[in-house]
């Protein structure tokens, strides 16, 4: 192996890189499969986390954990407002219209957190702190570990809920057949309220871990990690909960694999690149991703 | 609507009232200030880019999320075409434009009608994807795509310089901003015809019917990969052509230019005029290009006291009124600002301006807006003669606001139909919001 850094290495960067976009997935997953939404809006759930975790935290000094707890109820208040104002006036909606009122969400939140939060560089503390851990010739932070162990355990916890609870039945079933739905007893806006607030949640705790990796500004979610998370969702079948993990960890090793031999041919975007061959690949070759099941 | 026919008077008014606003068109860049008829430019380039995204959107029933990867591809395509083909001599160090008059009007033509060349090649490659992808993911796709042009093609050193951009100066007969703001308004209503004649033709049929049904369509012979592919393709052309002209406008083009939240925008301007009304998405997207230069030279950095937040510098509001006017536009008025002309559109057409309560009333806001503009005027110190302007504004807010008070005194007493009790909401919303996505109001 030569001296600089090798294929290996950009893999295991990946893969880690990865689990930051499974993580963002597993709530794009979830809001498709329980109201066939594609939610363009589940990054900004968690910048707005981030941004009150860093103000509760950092600005605020409380401790940690209760910083976390009030990043994740805004992002859950933000969630039911999003459902209450946008989603339900357009439940008989063509999807595509949703689809374009998530993007209005989205822009609405990224100006909103501009003009409150002003466009200054901030570096959110780890939760787990401690010093890197060298692995196949990477140094990784704790906080790298502890997302993949919280992308597994969500992806898994959620697929059981999905399969064993009579809830996620539920939720299953309204996004199904909602006439159906109703008729055999289940409140339909009880049920868009819960997804919604657990999409929340989840683009929350994706918000939260992720921002401690980078400086994070206004909107940093959707436009580094939004795209890559959709691609990883798609991959996976976009109703499959491990698809998701799956997925994000494809994306994420594929993404630099391709800049490592990419940038290397002097093409500028890799990373963009990259991700939109996948897309586009299994879209045209493999519509069901990998681990979804047919229509 | 049906048996009613104007009397001559009517025909008389509609006939002046047409005129009226062609000439106020068409005097614009005389009237305004240089800085201003950029403005102009501006709101044309944003109106032709609007039409574009109506074409796939609107009439196609397709989406666009990546609508910078075309007018992107123009932008440079010009510049392209203007540094080899129209030749202008640079400085070898600096790079900066020696002397612009060399560019060749020749020269910034044929850049215009290459650039469009070059977007309808990128705009029917995507639209070969649109094939066989469809709804959510065409517009993830999309997407992605746009980020890949942003960072691959429009990076690409040797077309586009790289990151320090390309120049893209304009030819000596149009470097006055008004000459340049009748170029970009002449190529508008080329394009507003374009897109008239496309919509009455039988490619414009064949989309009412696959943006409603592709199977159904495709079953009662419907052509849908042709006409599909042919509304990439003229998207594409006029998207190409705005990038050219955009260039221009900026005289210099590059890649931070054509970024994901620049399409989004695009998108919303189309969305918030009324995807499927020519005349919405030309006043949605003339908004969206003024507005946030308007504020910014209005405002020139100054800064708004909001309680719990400071200082706020007010050029940032802009964003957040743009995203607030979709979310408001979907969620209540989802024919966006077509639909609210609709009732202008069909007098101008020769036919009743008022057909019921609710109309006469949602057009009280054309006098309101009479008033506003009237307001800022008078208020605009730079501005000659304004207090005659003023005066003028106000007049003619009271005629009509007087006018609509009859019409709605006149509605009172009719008998309504049964069907349209239901009120302003009911069938009509429903069926403009189902047209929201898979296309506008029916016309």
């Amino acid at each position: 192996m030569d001296s600089g850094p090798s294929g290996l290495t950009f893999l295991v960067i990946g893969l880690f890189q990865g689990a930051v976009y499974g993580l963002l997935a597993v709530g794009l997953v979830l809001v498709y499969k329980g109201a066939r939404i594609f939610n363009f809006a589940q990054g900004e759930f968690g910048t707005v986390a981030a941004f009150v975790t860093f103000a509760l935290f950092q600005q605020g000094g409380l401790p940690y954990g209760v910083a976390v707890a009030g990043g994740l109820a805004a992002a859950v208040v933000l969630g039911l407002l999003v459902e209450r104002l946008v989603i339900r006036p357009l439940f008989d909606a063509p999807r595509i219209t949703v689809l374009v009122a998530t993007v209005g969400v989205a822009l609405l939140v990224v100006a909103v957190t501009v003009l409150v939060a002003k466009p200054e560089p901030r570096v959110l503390a780890p939760a787990l702190p401690g010093d890197p851990i060298t692995f196949a010739g990477v140094a990784l932070i704790p906080q790298q570990f502890l997302i993949l162990a919280v992308l597994a355990g969500l992806a898994a916890v959620l697929a059981l809920f999905f399969s064993r609870t009579n809830l996620g039945l539920a939720i299953l079933a309204t996004s199904q057949d909602v006439l159906a739905t109703r008729i055999v007893g289940i409140s339909v806006p009880r049920i868009s309220r819960l997804i919604w607030a657990m999409a929340a949640l989840l683009g929350g705790v994706a918000g939260i871990l992720q921002a401690p990796l980078t400086i994070f500004t206004p909107g940093f979610m959707t436009t580094t990690t939004l795209v890559p998370a959709f691609t990883a969702a798609v991959l996976g079948g976009m109703t499959s909960l491990p698809g998701a993990f799956v997925g994000g960890l494809l994306v994420g090793a594929a993404q630099n694999v391709g800049i490592f031999y990419l940038q290397r041919a002097g093409i500028p975007g890799a990373s963009e690149l990259t991700v939109f061959s996948m897309l586009l690949v299994v879209l045209l070759v493999r519509p069901q991703g990998l681990l979804g099941k047919v229509a | 609507m049906s048996g009613f026919r104007p009397g001559r008077g009517g025909v008389a008014a509609r006939v002046a009232a047409a005129s009226v606003l062609a000439a106020a068109v068409l005097s614009l860049p005389l009237l305004l200030e240089s800085t201003q008829d950029l403005w102009l430019a501006l709101a044309a380039i944003y109106a032709i880019i609007g039409l574009s995204v109506n074409i796939i959107t609107g009439h196609a029933g397709q989406i666009s999320l990546g609508h910078q990867a075309f007018v992107g591809i123009g932008a440079f395509t010009a510049a392209f075409v203007v540094r080899t083909v129209g030749g202008f001599q640079t400085d070898p160090v600096t790079g900066l434009v020696l002397a612009p008059e060399v560019v060749a009007t020749s020269g910034f033509w044929i850049g215009i009608v290459v650039a469009g060349v070059t977007g309808t090649v990128m705009a029917v490659l995507l639209g070969l994807v649109a094939l066989r992808i469809r709804g959510l993911y065409l517009a993830l796709i999309t997407l992605s795509f746009g980020l890949v042009a942003e960072t691959t093609i429009f990076n690409w050193r040797a077309f586009t310089g790289g990151g320090a951009g390309a120049a893209a100066p304009r030819p000596a007969a149009f470097a006055s901003n008004q000459a340049y703001a009748y170029v970009c308004l002449a190529i508008l209503a080329v394009f507003l015809f374009v897109d008239w004649r496309l919509v009455r033709s039988r490619a414009g049929r064949a989309m009412v019917a696959f943006r409603a049904e592709e199977r159904i369509a495709s079953t009662i012979g419907v052509n849908v990969t042709a006409y599909k592919l042919l509304a990439f393709a003229v998207a594409g052309f006029l998207a190409g052509v705005a990038g050219a002209l955009f260039g221009h406008w900026n005289q210099a083009v590059q890649a931070l230019d054509f970024d994901l939240r620049t399409a989004l925008v695009w998108v919303l301007m189309a969305v918030v005029g009324g995807l499927g009304s020519r005349a919405g998405v030309v006043i949605g997207s003339a908004f969206f290009a003024v507005f946030p230069l308007y504020l910014s030279a209005a405002a020139g950095g100054a800064t708004l006291e909001i309680p719990g937040l400071g200082e706020v510098l007010i050029q940032t509001l802009s964003p957040l009124l743009g995203a607030f006017l979709l979310l408001l536009t979907i969620t209540l008025y989802p024919g966006g600002i077509g639909q609210q002309l609709l009732p202008i559109r069909r007098w101008l057409a020769g036919g009743p301006l008022v057909t019921s309560r609710h109309e006469a009333l949602r057009l009280a806001g054309l006098p309101g807006l009479v008033v506003l503009v009237g307001t800022l005027i008078t208020a605009d110190g730079a501005m000659a003669g304004r207090l005659g302007m003023g005066a003028v504004a106000g007049v003619a807010a009271g005629v009509m606001g007087a006018l609509l008070l009859l019409e709605y005194l006149r509605q009172l007493g009719r008998k309504r139909p049964v069907a349209q009790k239901r009120g302003a909401g009911g069938p009509t919303v429903a069926v403009a919001r189902a047209g929201t996505a898979a296309g506008g109001p029916a016309r």
